[in-house]
């Protein structure tokens, strides 16, 4: 066993290699010498006795070797070795710079993403001890809920009923937006609503004052005065203030205290929070009903120390259960169930980066095809070298050794570039990336990184390095020399070249195969009909807050005066306010009762929204049956309601729906407001482009108010032209209000496919790299079989063969090899592309289409690979071929 | 990668040279040749130590971590590397002594059939 000593010794022989050799050679000297001497001793004459000593020590030089080998002569052969690579690949500096670019390119690309990986997937949470921590969620078969938000009331009664939890703290999904004043032009600031236990349970502490505390979750009148504000926004809005702490600012038109900042790099639940608020719930919440029927939170709890998970759920099973009975009206059939944080929040954004680590994976696989050809067609070059080498005694292993040698030299060349370009790639990739695709845009090519590196990088050299290395270690030299006479081609070494063309053509079909999943599937989403038009409208986000906007008759009045001030600007043709603008996702979800059906029945699901009277002619929403909404209905008229197509189809079947009355209650009472169905538009799709229309009811503004709404604009010419106007109009009727970007709606939709599109250049990217190397990987192989056929080629034309006959030989030989090659990615793909189906918008993960088209562009860039070596060859003047080799 | 495995016998020769070696460096430190000399001088002239052999022993030994090396000036103002028994050279004197009369005792008790 080594120990610590024994490795010093062994080191530094290693390093002082010559003091080493120095030191021995004096201590052998001295050997010699004390020998001699006492030869003298014993009555010898001086030079006799040298003689003797010298001839009883046996020779000095195989001493020497022996002592080196103890010494570790496989170092000095690796020094060795890495000398010659590195002087022979001087000498091929075209080559040695093929190779390393190409490998330079996939290991880069490589680093790029597994840093991406590395920081969503495979580190920890930056939270303390971060694996105690679980999702709690709800599901619900009847309302086809999964893993959804949770009831205030019931995540309380978790918290308090199941022992297996340490705390149970609440919070928000994304991010609310808040209006800062006093501090300049008033903005829109990204605020985080949490119980006040959240940063107790996570385990994160302030860098400065106090994060929230668990009472703060309560407060008797309804106002959070506390807030904890983002590292990022102390540095850019209150220049890093150190006596911070205590300040007050106002934001929604309250003031309040800042009480500490949270550390550095923190924000949660999404990036960019400027600042985290207490729910302040008023305590009388806890036992009203809406409390457990609004499903409005997401719920972490961290488990009580030595608690598995399982019996963390068994109790939480318990609890679910007693409550389904308790509280039959809201829970009878809502169930509950618990997921490891981590796994919770990579959650869909796993598929997308595992298929591009495939992806770029398979690029390098390719590369390293190509590289291996590169050095297989020189290791045949250089046979002559190795046959002559070998028969003067070196070492079939040692020959191989040195071939692996120089290819994970090439290898090591190609990382080191590549991770530069992997630390370049990696800043572009944090530009190109989909805001909230990743969990957090800062991710770092680290030490995991640079380990997974290094195992690609070896991995690679070993495995394109294998090809030559066996070739050179096993040829013999008598078959060698012999045929080094004739060029240094052989049937053999052809095989090989063939057998990693083949291969990276079929890697080459299941990249671009994949790729090209995703095209289609992007082109489906881009002729999606949204159910509105988005060319020409303008849309912007405006909340309303603070003590002027207590009555919804002012929030009404000041959205009313906005449309008409906004629909009176020049080259403006319509405004309307809508509480939820479309591919922005969902207000809630209701249960309903329609009039005249049996009682007791109902159903679940449908989504609000109010628009104002203009809002269907504003998005060009088809109005299917019945009438738009228009200003006679007004807070006191009749209740009124415009339904989707979806919901008509659904409810209303064979049946006018027009008319028709219904309440958003399970169980109607005296009490139960019943609106008129008075129109059917048809359905706008609320959350994506992908995603089918919800069912939808449309509700006039006037009959349900809401403070926070997105003003749409419809212009004749170009949207962003109107924007400043609006921005002066918003101004003039209240200078504190705060409007976020103005968009267009083109630019939303655009935005709203920003993953896919990003999914699918990068993919498309990576497919064309792949499929470039393997088509220089087939011309490279073919113009070989073209130069060694010139001769026959000469011969045929000499007898008469046509020449495009001659032609077809070479190019048939490509087809034959881009074929095979084909044929096996095409099986292969068949497989892997299964994994996209999450990623595939109408497209099955077979598609005919890309199936037939992608194989045939392939066979046909292959037989343009074939055609310029046979083009070449045949060419040669018959006299000449003749003579050749 | 070490060196090439060898024959059972070599293994058997290079383990005892091994020991000698040791069990010689336990009395002082001492340089190669000294350490010849004494084996030769106990061994009563019977035992001559192959000096190809005993360079790379030393440097082995060196690298198990069982002795260090040090270069010193001799009695005669002559500097000569000197070579010292480490802690767990001392221990494996002690391991080496009872594994060889193992085996002396196994060859003796096979000797014993006949």
């Amino acid at each position: 066993m080594p120990t610590i000593k024994g490795i010093r010794a062994r080191l530094r022989a290693l390093l002082r290699r010559d003091a080493a050799e120095r030191e021995l050679e004096e201590e052998l000297r001295f050997h010699i010498e004390m020998e001699t001497e006492k030869n003298v001793r014993m009555g010898l004459s001086a030079s006799e006795a040298r003689r003797r000593a010298l001839r009883d020590f046996g020779g000095i030089e195989p001493t020497k070797e022996a002592h080196r080998d103890v010494r570790g002569r496989w170092l000095e052969e690796l020094a060795a070795d890495t000398r010659y690579a590195l002087r022979t690949l001087r000498r091929a500096p075209v080559l040695a710079g093929a190779a390393i670019v190409t490998l330079a390119l996939g290991i880069g690309a490589n680093t790029t993403i597994f840093s991406a990986v590395n920081a969503e997937i495979l580190q920890p949470l930056p939270f303390a001890n971060p694996s105690r921590l679980v999702m709690l969620w709800e599901e619900n078969p009847e309302k086809g809920w999964h893993e959804e938000v949770c009831a205030p009331a019931n995540a309380f009664d978790w918290k308090e009923q199941v022992r297996a939890f340490g705390d149970v703290a609440m919070y928000f999904e994304g991010a609310g937006q808040s209006t800062l004043t006093g501090e300049g032009a008033p903005q829109i600031l990204k605020a985080g609503g949490v119980t006040g236990n959240l940063f107790d349970v996570l385990g994160v502490r302030a860098q400065l004052g106090r994060m929230l505390m668990p009472d703060e979750t309560w407060s008797a009148s309804g106002v959070a005065h506390s807030v904890v504000i983002s590292d990022r926004f102390w540095r850019t809005h209150l220049g890093a203030d150190p006596r911070i702490v205590g300040r007050t600012i106002r934001i929604d038109g309250q003031s309040r205290e800042i009480v500490g900042v949270a550390p550095a790099g923190f924000s949660f639940p999404v990036e960019g929070i400027d600042f985290w608020r207490p729910m302040a719930w008023k305590p009388e919440f806890r036992n009203q009903i809406f409390f457990r029927r609004a499903h409005l939170v997401r719920a972490i709890a961290r488990l009580a120390p030595g608690v598995s998970q399982q019996i963390a759920n068994a109790q939480l099973q318990t609890v679910v259960n007693q409550l389904k009975q308790q509280y039959p009206a809201t829970n009878k059939f809502m169930g509950a169930g618990l997921t490891p944080l981590h796994r919770f929040l990579v959650g869909d954004t796993q598929l997308p980066l595992l298929v591009l680590l495939a992806s770029v994976a398979l690029l390098l696989l390719i590369a390293c095809a190509n590289v291996g050809n590169l050095l297989l067609v020189r290791a045949v070059g250089r046979e002559r070298e190795a046959a002559l080498r070998l028969t003067l005694g070196a070492g079939r292993l040692r020959l191989a050794k040195q071939a692996l040698t120089e290819s994970v030299v090439l290898s090591v060349l190609g990382g080191v570039a590549g991770v530069a370009i992997g630390i370049a790639g990696k800043r572009v990739l944090q530009r190109l990336l989909p805001a909230g695709m990743l969990r957090s845009s800062h991710f770092d090519v680290d030490w995991t990184v640079l380990g997974y590196v290094l195992v690609i990088v070896l991995g690679s050299g070993l495995l394109f390095g294998t090809a030559p290395a066996l070739w050179t270690g096993r040829r013999s030299p008598a078959e060698s020399l012999k045929e080094g006479a004739r060029g240094g081609d052989s049937r053999r070494m052809r095989r090989w070249t063939e057998l990693l063309v083949v291969g990276e053509v079929a890697l080459a079909v299941v990249l671009t195969l994949g790729a090209g999943l995703l095209v289609r599937s992007f082109q489906e989403l881009m002729i999606v009909d949204p159910g509105f038009e988005p060319r020409g409208v303008l849309a912007t986000q405006i909340v309303l807050s603070g003590p002027r906007y207590d009555s919804t008759a002012q929030q009404r009045l000041f959205f009313e005066e906005l449309i008409r001030r906004t629909a009176a600007l020049p080259g403006v043709e319509g405004a309307a306010v809508t509480t939820v603008p479309p591919l922005a996702g969902t207000s809630y979800t209701s249960d309903f009762v329609i009039a005249g059906r049996p009682t007791g029945e109902y159903y679940t699901e449908i989504t609000h929204r109010s628009v104002t009277p203009d809002y269907f002619r504003v998005m060009h929403v088809r109005l299917l049956r019945g009438r738009v909404f228009t200003p006679a209905d007004k807070l006191n008229a009749a209740p009124v309601l415009i339904i989707n197509e979806q919901i008509a189809q659904k409810y209303f079947k064979g049946q006018d729906p027009v008319g028709q009355r219904i309440t958003f209650d399970k169980v109607p009472n005296d009490s139960s407001q019943w609106s008129t169905i008075v129109g059917v538009v048809a359905g706008e799709r609320q959350r994506a482009l992908s995603a089918e229309p919800l069912n939808e009811t449309y509700i006039p503004y006037a009959q349900e108010v809401q403070s926070g709404v997105s003003l749409m604009t419809r212009t004749s010419g170009d949207p962003t032209a109107v924007a400043p106007a609006i921005r002066r109009i918003v101004g003039e009727l209240d200078p504190d209000i705060a409007i976020s970007d103005l968009r267009s709606m083109e630019t939303i939709r655009d935005a709203s496919l920003a993953r896919e599109r990003f999914l699918m250049a990068m993919l498309a990217i990576f497919a064309v790299v792949g499929l470039l190397l393997a088509v220089v990987g087939v011309y490279g192989v073919l113009a070989q079989v073209a130069r060694r056929r010139t001769r026959e080629m000469g011969i045929r034309i000499a007898l008469g063969s046509p020449i495009g006959q001659v032609r077809w030989l070479v190019v048939r030989h490509g087809l034959g090899l881009v074929s095979i090659g084909v044929v096996i990615g095409i099986s292969v793909a068949l497989v892997t592309t299964r994994g996209l189906t999450a990623l595939l918008y109408h497209i099955a993960p077979a598609d005919p289409v890309t199936f037939v088209a992608i194989p045939v562009l392939l066979a046909v860039t292959g037989v343009a690979a074939a055609w310029v070596p046979a083009l070449q060859a045949s060419r040669a003047d018959p006299a000449v071929a003749l003579r050749s080799e | 990668m070490p060196a090439a495995p060898t024959s059972s016998a070599a293994d058997v020769l290079r383990g005892t040279l091994d020991l000698l070696v040791l069990k010689t460096l336990t009395l002082a430190p001492m340089h190669g040749w000294g350490v010849s000399q004494r084996i030769q001088q106990f061994s009563r002239g019977v035992l001559d130590v192959n000096q190809g052999s005993l360079y790379p022993a030393l440097q082995r030994l060196e690298q198990k971590g069982w002795i260090e090396s040090e270069w010193r000036t001799t009695e005669n103002n002559r500097r000569a590397k000197y070579y010292s028994l480490t802690r767990a050279g001392r221990r494996a004197v002690g391991d080496e002594a009872a594994n060889w009369r193992r085996y002396v005792e196994a060859v003796e008790l096979i000797l014993q059939v006949s």
